[in-house]
């Protein structure tokens, strides 16, 4: 190659980026979170295997991308094994990243690798489950995830809709998880003894899985002639068992849980035929990445810090009042992807379909 | 000289044939669920209601297939730890090839057979003819299988085909299709084990397989087909199982595992090999299935819901100890 073929090389390249910088800067206004000194981020995921996951983490991607002042984004998946989370957290400070947002599935059990990152000067931000420690000593900023909030936006909407009580289901996860416990306490603080919980205390076991989801439920179903309202943590598991109540030859009962398309989808096609399915829906959570993002961007760059520490997910469909929304089902695009969460639905598809 | 073997191997094991629905393990596992059903008759009637055993039953269906093909290789002397692979690569590739269009149904559940098939034949020959511990390569391959169930999936659930859902979810005179399925490999099963030359032979190998090579019996074949009939049968349960939950995992063969191993041995197969019991062992899937939904029916809690079902798998396999 000539040497006046690099050079015109180099010249277009460098034009293009000049121009390509010079759109995005039109495109996008900086965020008050983004500083002006330049950093690199990491997002250490504990477990990436499901789709809730992939939109997650590509929802932190496209957060920390507002940022002009991030020259990198990396991002590890610990796999569900500890051993891999903890050296992926070793591993990006030794690489030199400058703030690390980490989705900390072990709990506690990573908190040492943080701590030590941590004293090294690293920005570090755990977010939504409790690593134990505290702000400022172990890591910069916890970014938690109130599902006690959940529980209570969950009580008042099922205040609206039976006012004088009557009999709920209450499904969570493996025994004794603590987003049941909390998402409860929530209910609890909203719902008098009226309300009956007519499961075994504290919640129905399902460890999340589909399958676990229906024989529970087909259980349930036959002991008890009168649930008025099940509520889940897990709306889409749901949807394989709903149909149990048709085979009883009952109505599907309403519903509070969290949003999903393919619930969004089962309640269109069924609700006409069932008079008591009323669905109402909190936002899954996959923003919660986003808040922890911008918490880690503000303190690596020098930017603002937002003002809130815990991400309160919004309520999201309705289907008696429509507010806020009513709801929603995008029939064209996966049952796996989240309505409620700021990635637009096509850019979710794309993520899981990876 | 080797037919005159195989026929000599044929007859000295057919005559047990005629007595199989009234062996003591069929006898036994009888009785245990009969008492299980006058218990859940009395203590938690909701269990055997007909919502209830048209909800569980699938599961108890796929259960059966699971158990089945587990069976087959115990009664070679072997061990098949590679169910949660077989059933959750099913899974992912019905689910996630057709990605949602019924039309593409087809070819992914013939890739789904061929998969299985050849994770069957490789076990097979790493166990039959390499002579591997069962245990250690059966591990092997799960965690190879798992590989191919990231590959196809990478660990995401899909959401069923419409078509996977009306044929494995769907009704048939108010019980689920599944169950069919099930019954219908029961019986292919009992009558090739105990009425064919080639279950004979099977079972003659599994009981003694150095008087069956001494009979001229090709005892490494049989033993390496164990395992792709096993295979073959955990490939069914993973695609019913598809169907029959809407959004299944990747990872939904897991809790498969522990129960496949459980009913081969209520169900009164020896874990040294030999004989085969599918019709015991179909009632055994059917009481265990049986047991967690009275478990669930009485409303106790979680924790005592797990040792009600250990103990009363305790008192199964204690009662042929006792005998």
């Amino acid at each position: 190659m000539r040497f006046s073929s690099i050079k015109r090389h180099t010249a277009l390249t460098t034009a293009a980026v000049m121009l390509s910088l010079a759109g995005s800067a039109v495109h996008a206004e900086t965020p008050s979170w983004c500083g002006p000194k330049k950093a690199t981020i990491a997002f250490l995921d504990g477990f990436g295997g499901n789709s809730w996951r992939l939109i997650t983490t590509a929802s932190a991607k496209e957060e920390a991308q507002k940022c002009p002042s991030i020259t990198d984004y990396q991002y590890a998946d610990g796999q569900g094994n500890t051993q891999k989370a903890i050296s992926d957290i070793k591993s990006m400070a030794a690489k030199g990243t400058d703030a690390l947002v980490v989705f900390g599935d072990a709990g506690p059990a990573v908190l040492p690798a943080l701590t030590s990152v941590f004293k090294a000067g690293k920005v570090v931000v755990p977010y939504r489950v409790e690593v134990g420690g505290e702000a400022g000593k172990n890591y910069t900023q916890f970014i938690g995830a109130s599902f006690k909030n959940d529980g209570v936006n969950w009580g008042n909407w099922i205040k609206s809709i039976l006012p004088n009580g009557g009999n709920l289901l209450f499904l969570s996860g493996p025994a004794g998880n603590s987003q049941g416990k909390d998402e409860l306490e929530g209910l609890k603080s909203v719902l008098g003894p009226e309300y009956k919980f007519i499961n075994p205390a504290p919640f129905d076991v399902t460890n999340w899985d589909p399958a676990l989801t229906q024989q529970v439920l087909t259980a349930e179903i036959a002991k008890n002639p009168k649930i008025d309202v099940i509520v889940s943590d897990f709306g889409p598991s749901l949807v394989g068992a709903l149909p149990l109540f048709k085979k009883s030859g009952r109505s599907i009962p309403a519903l509070a849980t969290s949003d999903g398309n393919i619930l969004g989808c089962f309640w269109t096609e069924n609700n006409k035929d069932n008079p008591d399915f009323k669905l109402f829906t909190v936002a899954t959570g996959n923003d919660n990445a986003r808040l922890a993002v911008q918490w880690a961007v503000a303190k690596a760059t020098g930017g603002e810090t937002p003002k809130e520490e815990i991400f309160k997910a919004p309520n999201f469909e309705n289907s008696v009042s429509g507010k806020p929304h009513p709801v929603e089902c995008r029939k064209d695009l996966p049952g796996d992807i989240y309505l409620s969460a700021e990635m637009s639905p096509e850019d979710q598809t794309k993520a899981i379909n990876k | 000289m080797k037919s005159t073997g195989d026929q000599m191997g044929a007859e000295a094991f057919a005559q047990q044939g005629f007595h199989i629905p009234l062996t003591r393990e069929f006898l036994t596992v009888l009785l245990t669920t009969s008492a299980l059903i006058v218990l859940c008759r009395l203590f938690a009637p909701s269990s055997i209601a007909y919502g209830t055993l048209a909800g569980s039953l699938p599961f108890a269906a796929i259960l059966i297939i699971v158990g089945l093909g587990q069976m087959l290789v115990v009664q070679q002397g072997g061990f098949d730890l590679s169910v949660a692979g077989g059933v959750s690569l099913a899974v992912v590739i019905s689910t996630h090839v057709p990605a949602g269009d019924s039309a593409n149904l087809l070819p992914a559940v013939l890739l789904a057979v061929c998969c299985a098939a050849g994770a069957g034949i490789l076990n097979g020959v790493l166990v039959g003819f390499v002579r591997l511990n069962a245990i250690v390569a059966t591990i092997g391959m799960n965690a190879l299988i798992y590989g191919g169930v990231f590959a196809v999936s990478g660990g995401i659930p899909r959401t069923t085909t419409a078509l996977l859902a009306a044929i494995a979810g769907g009704d048939t005179w108010g019980i689920g299709n599944s169950v069919y399925f099930a019954i219908a490999i029961l019986l292919v099963v009992t009558l090739v084990l105990k009425k064919t030359v080639v279950g004979r032979r099977f079972e003659a190998i599994g009981a003694n397989p150095r008087a069956a090579r001494a009979v001229g019996l090709r005892v490494r074949l049989h033993q390496m087909m164990a395992y792709v009939y096993a295979q073959l049968l955990y490939c069914i349960a993973g695609l019913l199982l598809a169907g029959i939950t809407s959004q299944p995992t990747a990872f939904q063969g897991d809790s498969l595992l522990l129960p496949s191993v459980a009913v081969v041995v209520l169900g009164g197969t020896s874990l040294t090999g030999g004989r085969g019991f599918p019709v015991s062992t179909a009632i055994a899937a059917f009481f265990l299935n049986q047991l967690s939904q009275f478990a669930l029916a009485v409303g106790v809690p979680y924790s005592a819901q797990t040792i009600i079902q250990a103990l009363a798998l305790g008192f199964g396999i204690a009662v042929y100890s006792f005998r």
